[in-house]
């Protein structure tokens, strides 16, 4: 069955690409490749800066590709894995493709403007200040979703020294190649060889002797219970791993980039690839050989309403993102790549290849979690007598996948995959995570550095954002906290979306294909957010819920309603917009 | 398809994979370091001939000796200065 999936996906992805894509660029978009972009016209070798398609691609989909297209599809499959197949395939196809690849083409036909600049010339100076601020929380949002896995990787003693090593090899990385000055391909061959000794170190006994050692600090064993939340119990391992990433991210937003952020998401990076290869052709090699059992355990539909979850419309929608469709993808595609295209007629495989491809590692991730339901020890995965709700974290489920899928690969033992899987992950959400913190820190020092003076020094900044983060992993329920991120990510999707249309619409071009999905994207995340804020508020109430659950779950309910608040804002501003795009366009059709 | 041309085909296609992995794996730090070093090259455009953007800074002589070398550089680096920006433009 996973072959199979995985066949189909492919197929739908280049049906996809060849034929629906291809269609509107030519048609509609009418893609033009004399015309001189921004990266041409201002080339002034920082913002702006012409780059070949090729190199463009591989830029795109490393910095859409991230956790998302991975533990979107492991939680969703509680609902069976037929819904999130099909919503990655039918979101990809109608839906994600459309906004990759539309919003680096309208920010390019605008002179390379970013979505805060685009917003306030298509929609209104409103726009984008509510903008900037719903990309705080947003930002808020993924460093909580992103850290609890996290936080729940490094709890497993394989994990941490592994990672430690491949940290400082990236450190190394930065020496040799800006202060050594020493040649690119050495370095690679030397810190990416540092890197895997280190993770094969971690899978050994004396290494994982020391983290058990750490993680039986709070006393006994190490599975120690720190507290109790409703959602069940707080490990001291857990809590105490999840301070390690925050630190972690402290040094990728403060220190200088060159120095730490940077080189390590270079080393980061052939390992994740090198993953990546070695599980696609694992899952194929299972399924043509049966080296390892590539059975779906997990029905093809479960159920409508998922207990932990909710109702599959709207909560599905916005438990997968990355993958069908994502808001940070246009952040990507607008500030990023649409200075950087050489040709117009770039932006198709540029923007719409990257997503269809990883839609594809997204449906790798169902096939991971589909497969697996328990462990050979017996532990419960996905809880069969209980609607398969999902026992572990999300990147457990990853781990033990990369552990079966990587085993065809001569020397490497389950253990060692499984520590392949967890490193993989971490060093994607950790990679994510440096960036994100050092945005917010530039955000709260452009939001409130005139009013707090105090924000502007970047550990101040940085510090408040960690607290934040701090306050959402410890006191919320991560998989609420997920689908709060999906909410805002999809909502991000919905606005641009909306800007798509109205820039297609002053260009008096059809616009039903991305309207349509826009309205459909609003409809539903504006839905799935208050339905979660609605749960946070009852959970909130509850006579027996402790006083930081209390208040973790009214920050989580508050988030929601303000973000749902915002988008029915700028929803009324965008359409408001479009009906004069509309009627500038019959006037001058009129002319 | 004749010998040579299933050679060009071979070579292109191994160029693209180059490049896709450049991009992904090489492709932010080049950009981050060709910024670093426009934004040092702009920032002393600025010392030297912000009289352009209406601050006068050195005396023109001094600025007058290094006109030659910064005239290339005028336009982008005015363009540059004068862009509106937003916390949108610091993800590029």
């Amino acid at each position: 069955m996973a072959l199979v999936v995985l066949i189909v996906a492919i197929a739908i992805v280049v049906i996809g690409y060849k034929f629906y894509a291809a269609a509107i660029d030519r048609n509609i978009v009418q893609a033009n490749p004399k015309k001189a972009t921004p990266a041409v016209m201002y080339n002034d070798g920082v913002d702006f800066m012409p780059a070949s398609g090729s190199v463009l691609f591989g830029y795109q989909f490393k910095s859409i590709a991230a956790l998302g297209p991975i533990v979107g599809p492991i939680v969703a499959v509680q609902w069976g894995w037929l819904p999130a197949f099909l919503w990655l395939m039918l979101g990809v196809f109608f839906i994600g493709w459309v906004q990759d690849y539309a919003a680096a083409m309208m920010a390019m036909r605008n002179e390379g403007l970013t979505m805060g600049g685009l917003a306030y010339k298509f929609i209104s100076p409103r726009a984008r200040g509510i903008l900037l601020t719903f990309l705080y929380f947003y930002l808020l949002l993924i460093m909580g979703a992103f850290g609890a896995v996290v936080a729940g990787l490094l709890a497993n003693p394989v994990v941490p020294i592994g990672l430690l090593i491949l940290t400082l090899a990236g450190v190394l990385a930065g020496q040799m190649t800006y202060r050594w000055k020493m040649d690119l391909v050495m370095t690679t061959i030397i810190t990416v060889l540092i890197a895997l000794v280190g993770i094969w170190l971690g899978t050994t006994g004396p290494a994982q002797n020391i983290v058990k050692a750490i993680n039986g600090l709070a006393g006994t064993g190490d599975k120690h219970i720190l507290y109790q939340t409703p959602y069940g119990p707080m490990t001291w391992p857990v809590f105490f791993w999840g301070i390690v990433a925050l630190a972690f991210c402290y040094l990728g937003s403060v220190l200088a980039i060159w120095r730490f952020a940077q080189p390590v998401n270079y080393v980061s990076f052939w390992f994740v690839a090198l993953g990546l290869i070695g599980s696609v052709l694992g899952v194929a090699i299972a399924a043509i050989f049966g080296t390892t059992d590539v059975a779906f355990h997990i029905p093809a539909f479960v159920t409508w309403n998922q207990p932990k979850l909710g109702w599959l419309w709207p909560m599905l929608f916005v438990t997968i993102s990355c993958g069908a469709i994502s808001g940070w993808h246009s952040l990507v595609s607008t500030a990023g790549t649409a200075r950087q295209l050489e040709k117009e007629t770039d932006a198709l495989p540029v923007g719409a290849g990257a997503m269809f491809t990883e839609a594809i590692l997204a449906t790798l991730a169902v096939i991971f979690a589909a497969t697996a339901i328990a462990k050979p020890d017996g532990s419960v995965i996905y809880d069969a007598n209980n609607m398969y709700f999902l026992k572990v974290k999300a990147g457990a489920v990853w781990m033990y996948g990369m552990s079966r899928f990587l085993s065809w690969i001569p020397g490497i033992s389950p253990a060692m995959g499984g520590a392949i899987g967890a490193i993989f992950l971490a060093v994607m959400a950790l990679t994510v995570m440096q960036l994100v913190l050092r945005f917010m820190r530039v955000a709260s020092a452009e939001l409130v550095g005139d009013k707090i003076p105090a924000f502007k020094n970047p550990h101040v900044g940085t510090i408040v954002a960690i607290l934040f983060t701090f306050l959402i992993l410890w006191t919320a329920f991560w998989q609420r906290i997920w689908v709060l991120f999906g909410g805002a990510n999809q909502l991000f999707a919905g606005l641009a979306l909306l800007l798509i249309t109205i820039w297609l619409a002053n260009e008096g071009k059809k616009y039903a294909w991305a309207f349509w999905p826009a309205v459909f994207m609003y409809i539903t995340t504006v839905a799935a957010l208050l339905v979660v804020a609605w749960k946070s508020f009852q959970a909130m109430t509850k006579p027996d819920i402790g006083a930081a659950f209390a208040f973790g779950n009214a920050v989580a309910g508050l988030i929601g309603l303000f973000l749902a608040i915002t988008a029915i804002v700028l929803a009324y501003d965008g359409l408001k917009s479009l009906s004069k795009a509309r009627q500038k366009a019959a006037a001058q059709a009129g002319d | 398809m004749t010998e040579k041309e299933k050679r060009s085909f071979l070579t292109k296609m191994l160029h693209s994979i180059q490049d896709v992995i450049y991009g992904m794996a090489s492709h932010d730090m080049a950009r981050q370091a060709l910024k670093t070093r426009g934004s040092m090259e702009h920032l002393f455009i600025l010392i030297t001939m912000g009289d352009l953007l209406g601050v006068p800074i050195l005396p023109p002589y001094y600025s007058l000796r290094l006109l030659p070398y910064v005239v290339p550089q005028i336009s982008t680096w005015k363009r540059r200065m004068l862009r509106e920006r937003d916390l949108t433009d610091a993800l590029a």
